[in-house]
C-alpha cells in the first residue's frame, strides 16, 4: 500500500501540468521528503527518517526546557495524520508515538537519583472554534480557553492524565482518537474538519541535596494535527490567520477581514500602533507563544502530488511559506538614544582632550626640563634656535597650554563627588548667612521641609502656603534671645516687625542640665501654637514650638 | 403576453422557483461526498427553462409575424449601437434569457466550473448589452458584472476584475442620476401574471445591496492593486451604505467601523478615525443591553451574549485608546527637538499655523465621510465632541486627550482582566504606560514629569514580576525593556532636577543611584532572558533581538559609569564594569560584522569609550595608589 506524504521541502518546485506555459513555482524549506513510493525507491523517506530529522531535535529541546510544537498542515488525504500519528504496524508509527516512546526510553535510562520526571498528557479537539476534551468522557460541551499569568494559555477544565510509560500514552491516544471518531459520527461532521491537539506536559525535577530544594523544568510539547486545508472557509474550521491572496471575498460578512487586512498593512512590522479587533482562532490563541517565542516549532506541510490537486498543493505550499514568517507582534520598541548619544559624545570629546593634553603635558614636562637645563647653564641662549624638536613651543606658550590642560583635567575630573563638594561649600556659605539671621539649619544641610527639633524651644515660620510653612527654624538659645529687625539674635524683616520685636528668655533647669524648660517672652504680642501669647508667658518643654505668623517672603 | 398565461409558462415559473430553492436552501443539506447535488439539480432545471424559453420565443416570433423582429431591427440606430430599448418586449425577452444565463453562470461558478460559468455570464452581458439600460435590466447588469469581477480576481487578473466592477459602478451612478425608478428584481422575471411582485421596498433594497457589493469588491480590488487609499475609501462607503439601507448587524458593523478607524490612524487622518470610533460606540449600543451577571448565570445564551457584548465594547475601547495615543504621539513627533524635548519655537509656529487652518475645508472633508441615519447622528456627534481630533500642542490639550484615553483604558480592562486575558490585559497596560509617557513629554515641570514615569513603573513592575517567562517570554522582554528605559528616564530627570537645584544632598544621590541600579537591573534581566537554559549567551543574536540586546548593553555601560560614589575603589569597579560592557558591544560587532549596521552610532561611541575609558580608570588607580 502506498503512503502519500511530502513533508516540508528543502526545495519544492511545483509545475502546473494543465497549464504548461505557467512558470514553475519554487519554495524553499528545511527538509523535503518523498513518501509516495515504497522502501525500494532510493528517494523514499520512511517514518523513522522523518522522526530522526524533526522529532529527535524537538525532543532534545523539550529536555532543555523549551516548549515545543509540531504541527501538520495540508489537504485531507495528503498524509497529515499519517505523519503525526501513523499506523500501528511496525515501522508505520508517526512522529507522536515515536516521540513519546523516545521520551520514556530516555527518562528510563536516567540513573541520577536526584533527577525525576513526570509526564502528563491532554488531548483535545477544536471544531468550529469549540474545544472538546477527548480524554474525559464526562466532559460535555465546549471548554473555555483562558490565559493565566503563571500557567500560560490553557483550556479550563481540560483533563490532564498522568502517565508513567509509553503504553499509557498509547492507550490514551487510542481512547482520544476513538472519542474523536464517535463525536464526529454523532454530529455528522468529519474529523478532517477539526484540529486535534495532543499535549505532553513534561516536568524534570531536580533535588538539590545541599539546599534540599527542588527545582522544576517544565516543557510543553504540543503536537497538532490541523484540519484539512481544503475549503476551510465553508467548513468553518479555521486555521491560522494568514493574509489573503488576490481573491475577492464574496460575502459582506467578510468586510471585517478586509478592513483588518488594510489596517494591518500599515501598522505591522515596526511598531504596533494600532489595535485590530480581530479575534485569533482558538488554535492560534493557544499556540500563540509557539509562533515566535520561547519555543521551538516545526511545521510539516503534507502535499499531494496528483495533478488534480494542483491548486490545493500550491496553496499549502504558499501557506507553509508564509508560516515560516509568522512572528508574534511582540517586538521591542526602544526609546530613541538621542540624548544619551549626545551626552556620550561630549564625554568622548572630553576624554579625547584629556588624552591629548596628557600627551601634551608629557611634552611640556620634557621641554620644561630642556629649558631648565639651559637656564642653569651660563651659555647665552638668545637668538639660538632650539635644536630639539620639542622645543618649538616657547616657554610662555607651554605654560599657557599647561594651564589649559590642567583646567581641562580639572574639569574632567570634576565628577559628581567634586560637584558635591562644591555644592557643600556653597551650602556652608548659605548656612553661614542663615546663621547670621538666626535661622538654624538641619545637620545634613537641608533647610527645606518639616523639621522640628523635639526638645529645644524654637520658632518656626508660618505661611499661607503650607509648603512654605515651618521651613525656617529659629532656635531659642539659653539665656536671652532677642528677636527684631536690628541688632538682635534672630533677625526678622517685615512690615509688622519692630526693631526689637520680642525677647525670649530661656532658663536652664538645674535638674536637666543644658535644657531649657522655661522661656519667657517679653515685649510684644506673639502667637504660641496659634494662640496669642502674652508677655511673660512660658513655653513648656513638651511643646517647644512657637509659631511666628510671618510670611516666609519677608525674611 | 399571451404566453404568460399558458401552462407552459406556469411550468417555467415553477421550475424557476424550484431551482432557486434547490440552489439556496437544499444545497446546504448536501452530504460531504456529494456536495453539489442540489446545485446540479438546479442547473438541470435552469437548462430546461432556457430551452422552453427559446421555444416560446420562437413561437411568439412566428405568431407575431415580423412585428417584433422589425422592432429589433429598427431599434438598431437608436442609441449608440443599442439595438433595442430595455423596456421593449424584445428587450424584456432578452433580459429574461439573460437572467437565466446569469443564474447558470453563478451555478457553474459555485460548482467550481469557472470557465463554463464565465461563458454564461458573458452570454448574459451580450444579451443585455444590446439593449439600453432601463429598470428592467440595470440590476442584472450590475450583478453579472459583480460576478465577473470576483471570477477574474480569483484568477489573479485584478485589472480585468477592476474593469467589470468599475463599469458596474458608473452604471449605477448613471442610472440613479438619469432614471432612478425602482428596478426590476431578477426573481420577478419569472412570475405569473396576477401574482404579486416583490414589494418595491424589498426590490430597491436588493438593488442597493448589489451595488454595495460592487463597492465592497472594488475595495478589495484596490487593496490587491495596492491602492490602499482608495481601498479604505471604498470600505468606508460600504459601511456608510450598510448603515443607510439598514443592512447591518450592529456589533459586526461597530467592530468594522472601529477597525477602519485604525486604518485612518495609521494614515494620521484623525477626523475620520474619530468619526468611525464615535459611530462604532453608538452603533454598538444598538446591539442591546448587556445581560446582568445574574441573568448570565441563569442561561447559557445570556452568558454568551454578555460575554460577546462586553468583549466587543472593550475592543472598541481599545481602538479609542490607540486613537488617543497616536494623536498625542504624532503631536510629539512634530514638537520634539533632536533630543526628544519640547521645541518651544516649533510649538509657537504650529499654534500660529493652526489658527490659519480653514475650518471650512475640514467641514467639506467631513461631509463626505459622515455615518449615520437620522436617529444615530446626534449621538455620534456628541460623542465626537468629547475628544479633539487636532494634534495637541500644549500640556492642557494633551492632558484632555490623555484623560479620555485613560477612561477607555479603565473600560477596556473591565473585560480584559489579568485573570483569563493576560496578553490583552498587558497590552492595555502598555498602552496606558505609553499614554503617560507621551503626556510626560508635554509636561514642563521635571518633578511632575518624573512622577508620571513613576506611575508607569508602578503599573508595569508588578506585572513583570508575576509573569511566567516560559509562556510570555516576548511580553516579559518588552516589559523589562520598558521598565529599564523608564528608570533610565527617571534617572535623567532626577539628574536634571538636581542640576537645577544645585544642591544634591545625600538623599538625592541615593535616589539617583537607586534609579541607575533599577534601570540596569531590568536591562540585565532582558539580557539574561536571551541566554540558553544552561545560561549561555548566544554567539549570534536573532535578528529581532540584535539591536535591543546591543542597545541594552550599551545603556548598561553608560549607567555603570554614571553611578555616584565617593569611594575610589567602588568608582574603579563601576568603571571597569562599564568598560566591559562597552567592550562587549565592540567585540560582538567584530565577530558579527553584519551587526554593525544595526548599531552604527552605538558601536562608534562604544569603540571610543573602549579606547578612552582606560585613561579614566588609570587615573583612579593612580589616585588610589597615591592615597595609600
Amino acid at each position: 500500500r502506498q503512503q502519500r506524504r511530502t513533508s516540508a521541502a528543502s526545495l519544492q518546485c511545483i509545475i502546473n501540468s494543465k497549464q504548461p506555459k505557467e512558470a514553475p513555482k519554487n519554495f524553499t524549506f528545511d527538509y523535503s521528503y518523498w513518501s509516495h513510493s515504497s522502501e525500494e525507491d532510493p528517494s523514499f523517506a520512511s517514518q523513522r527518517k522523518v522522526y530522526q530529522d524533526i522529532g529527535e531535535e524537538m525532543l532534545l529541546h523539550a529536555f532543555e526546557g523549551y516548549n515545543v510544537c509540531i504541527f501538520a498542515y495540508g489537504q485531507t488525504g495528503a498524509g497529515k495524520s499519517y505523519t503525526m500519528m501513523g499506523k500501528q504496524d511496525p515501522g508505520q508509527q508517526g512522529i507522536i508515538p515515536q516521540m513519546c516512546e523516545d521520551l520514556f526510553r530516555q527518562t528510563a535510562e536516567n540513573t541520577d537519583p536526584d533527577l525525576s520526571f513526570s509526564v502528563e498528557v491532554s488531548y483535545m479537539e477544536i471544531y468550529c472554534e469549540r474545544v472538546r476534551d477527548l480524554l474525559n468522557p464526562k466532559s460535555r460541551g465546549a471548554l473555555r480557553v483562558r490565559e493565566h499569568p503563571i500557567m500560560g494559555p490553557y483550556v479550563e477544565d481540560l483533563s490532564k492524565m498522568a502517565v508513567t510509560n509509553y503504553s499509557d500514552i498509547a492507550d490514551l491516544m487510542d481512547t482520544g482518537n476513538k472519542a474523536r471518531t464517535v463525536a464526529a459520527t454523532n454530529m455528522n461532521e468529519t474529523s478532517s474538519r477539526s484540529h486535534a491537539v495532543f499535549t505532553i506536559l513534561f516536568t524534570q525535577r531536580r533535588h538539590d541535596n545541599m539546599t534540599s530544594l527542588d527545582t522544576e523544568k517544565v516543557s510543553k510539547i504540543s503536537l497538532v494535527d490541523l484540519a484539512g486545508s481544503e475549503r476551510a472557509d465553508s467548513s468553518g474550521a479555521k486555521g491560522m490567520r494568514l493574509k489573503e491572496g488576490a481573491n475577492i471575498n464574496k460575502s459582506l460578512t467578510t468586510l471585517g477581514k478586509v478592513i483588518s487586512a488594510l489596517a494591518d498593512m500599515h501598522g505591522s512590522k515596526k511598531r504596533r500602533s494600532d489595535f485590530i479587533p480581530y479575534r485569533d482562532s482558538v488554535l492560534t490563541w493557544l499556540l500563540r507563544e509557539n509562533l515566535g517565542g520561547n519555543s521551538r516549532t516545526a511545521m510539516i506541510a503534507a502535499l499531494s502530488p496528483a495533478d488534480i490537486n494542483y491548486e490545493e498543493t500550491l496553496s499549502t505550499l504558499r501557506y507553509a511559506d508564509r508560516a515560516k514568517q509568522i512572528k508574534c507582534n511582540a517586538v521591542i520598541n526602544e526609546d530613541p538614544n538621542a540624548r544619551l548619544v549626545r551626552e556620550l559624545k561630549e564625554e568622548v570629546n572630553r576624554l579625547k582632550e584629556l588624552l591629548l593634553s596628557q600627551g601634551l603635558s608629557n611634552l611640556i614636562t620634557a621641554s620644561g626640563k630642556y629649558t631648565h637645563t639651559h637656564s642653569t647653564s651660563d651659555a647665552p641662549m638668545e637668538g639660538v634656535a632650539p635644536t630639539s624638536p620639542t622645543t618649538h613651543i616657547s616657554k610662555e606658550e607651554a605654560a599657557e597650554r599647561l594651564k589649559e590642560t590642567e583646567k581641562i583635567i580639572a574639569e574632567l575630573n570634576e565628577t559628581w563627588e567634586e560637584k558635591l563638594r562644591k555644592t557643600e561649600s556653597i551650602r556652608q556659605d548659605r548656612e553661614a548667612l542663615l546663621a547670621e539671621m538666626g535661622v538654624s539649619v538641619k545637620e545634613d544641610g537641608g533647610t527645606v521641609g518639616v523639621f522640628s527639633p523635639k526638645r529645644t524651644p524654637h520658632l518656626v515660620n508660618l505661611n499661607e502656603d503650607p509648603l512654605m510653612s515651618e521651613c525656617l527654624i529659629y532656635y531659642i538659645k539659653d539665656g536671652v534671645t532677642r528677636v527684631g529687625q536690628e541688632d538682635v539674635d534672630i533677625r526678622l524683616t517685615g512690615q509688622f516687625i519692630k526693631e526689637l520685636h520680642c525677647v525670649f528668655c530661656s532658663e536652664v533647669n538645674e535638674n536637666n542640665e543644658g535644657e531649657s524648660d522655661h522661656t519667657k517672652v517679653t515685649h510684644c504680642i506673639t502667637y504660641r501654637n496659634a494662640t496669642v501669647m502674652l508677655p511673660e508667658n512660658t513655653v513648656g518643654e513638651h511643646n517647644p514650638q512657637c509659631h511666628l505668623p510671618l510670611p516666609a517672603k519677608t525674611l | 403576453m399571451a404566453a404568460h398565461q399558458s401552462s407552459e409558462w406556469r411550468t417555467v415559473c415553477e421550475k424557476f422557483r424550484l431551482a432557486q430553492d434547490l440552489s439556496e436552501v437544499e444545497s446546504r443539506k448536501d452530504p460531504e461526498n456529494n456536495p453539489f447535488r442540489s446545485k446540479y439539480k438546479a442547473r438541470d432545471l435552469l437548462k430546461e427553462i432556457h430551452c422552453s424559453l427559446k421555444k416560446i420565443q420562437i413561437e411568439e416570433e412566428g405568431e407575431a409575424d415580423s412585428e417584433s423582429r422589425q422592432m429589433v431591427d429598427e431599434g438598431a440606430g437608436n442609441e449608440c449601437g443599442k439595438s433595442c430599448s430595455g423596456d421593449s418586449p424584445a428587450g424584456l425577452g432578452a433580459a429574461r434569457l439573460a437572467v437565466l444565463q446569469y443564474y447558470l453562470g453563478v451555478n457553474h461558478i459555485e460548482t467550481e466550473e469557472l470557465s463554463a460559468g464565465e461563458q454564461h455570464l458573458m452570454n448574459c452581458l451580450k444579451l443585455i448589452d444590446k439593449c439600453t439600460t432601463t429598470r428592467e435590466n440595470v440590476s442584472l447588469f450590475i450583478q453579472a458584472r459583480n460576478q465577473l469581477g470576483i471570477l477574474w480576481a480569483g484568477r489573479d487578473e485584478i485589472e480585468k476584475a477592476q474593469g467589470f466592477l468599475e463599469i458596474a459602478e458608473s452604471m449605477y451612478l448613471l442610472y440613479m442620476r438619469e432614471d432612478g425608478q425602482p428596478p426590476l428584481d431578477l426573481q420577478d422575471f419569472f412570475v405569473l401574471e396576477g401574482e404579486e411582485l416583490s414589494q418595491q421596498e424589498k426590490t430597491r433594497s436588493r438593488f442597493e445591496m448589489a451595488y454595495t457589493h460592487t463597492l465592497y469588491y472594488l475595495a478589495q480590488v484596490y487593496k490587491n492593486l495596492e491602492q490602499y487609499e482608495r481601498a479604505g475609501q471604498y470600505c468606508h462607503s460600504t459601511l456608510q451604505r450598510q448603515l443607510e439601507y439598514k443592512q447591518f448587524v450592529p456589533l459586526e458593523w461597530a467592530i468594522n467601523a472601529a477597525t477602519l478607524s485604525q486604518y485612518y490612524i495609521t494614515k494620521t487622518r484623525y477626523m475620520e478615525a474619530r468619526h468611525c470610533l464615535a459611530a462604532a460606540s453608538v452603533i454598538a449600543t444598538l446591539a442591546g443591553e448587556i445581560p446582568s451577571e445574574a441573568a448570565a448565570k441563569e442561561s447559557d445564551a445570556e452568558c454568551e451574549k454578555r460575554e460577546e457584548l462586553l468583549q466587543k465594547r472593550s475592543e472598541i475601547a481599545r481602538c479609542w485608546i490607540k486613537y488617543c495615543l497616536n494623536l498625542m504621539q504624532d503631536a510629539k513627533k512634530l514638537l520634539e527637538d533632536n533630543i526628544g524635548e519640547l521645541d518651544l519655537d516649533r510649538q509657537e509656529e504650529l499654534k500660529r499655523a493652526r489658527r490659519n487652518v480653514e475650518e471650512e475645508k475640514e467641514k467639506g472633508r467631513k461631509s463626505a465621510i459622515l455615518f449615520g441615519s437620522s436617529d444615530t447622528f446626534d449621538s455620534i456627534c456628541s460623542l465626537e465632541e468629547k475628544v479633539s481630533s487636532m494634534l495637541p500642542l500644549d500640556f492642557e490639550e494633551a492632558r484632555s486627550i490623555f484623560l479620555v484615553g485613560q477612561s477607555y483604558v479603565a473600560q477596556a480592562k473591565e473585560y480584559f482582566a489579568m485573570d483569563g486575558h493576560v496578553t490583552d490585559h498587558i497590552e492595555i497596560l502598555q498602552d496606558h504606560s505609553a499614554l503617560f509617557k507621551v503626556l510626560a513629554f508635554f509636561e514642563q515641570d521635571l518633578e511632575r514629569r518624573c512622577k508620571m514615569h513613576k506611575r508607569r513603573v508602578d503599573m508595569l513592575e508588578p506585572v513583570c514580576k508575576d509573569l511566567n517567562a516560559q509562556y510570555y517570554l516576548l511580553i516579559c522582554r518588552q516589559l523589562q525593556f520598558e521598565l529599564a528605559e523608564t528608570y533610565y528616564e527617571m534617572m535623567d530627570l532626577k539628574l536634571a532636577v538636581a542640576d537645577k537645584q544645585d544642591q544634591p544632598d545625600v538623599h538625592t544621590i541615593k535616589k539617583f543611584n537607586n534609579l541607575c541600579s533599577s534601570s540596569m537591573k531590568y536591562y540585565q534581566m532582558f539580557l539574561d532572558s536571551i541566554r540558553s537554559p544552561e545560561g549561555k549567551f548566544p554567539e549570534k543574536l536573532e535578528d529581532d533581538l540584535l539591536r535591543p540586546a546591543l542597545v541594552a548593553k550599551f545603556r548598561v555601560a553608560r549607567l555603570q559609569s554614571k553611578l555616584i560614589s565617593s569611594n575610589l575603589a567602588t568608582q574603579l569597579e563601576n568603571l571597569t564594569h562599564s568598560l566591559e560592557s562597552y567592550n562587549f558591544v565592540v567585540q560582538y560587532c567584530e565577530e558579527n560584522p553584519e551587526a554593525k549596521n544595526a548599531v552604527e552610532t552605538e558601536l562608534e561611541l562604544s569603540s571610543e569609550m573602549v579606547s578612552l575609558l582606560p585613561l579614566k580608570i588609570n587615573r583612579i588607580r593612580s589616585k588610589i595608589a597615591s592615597c595609600n
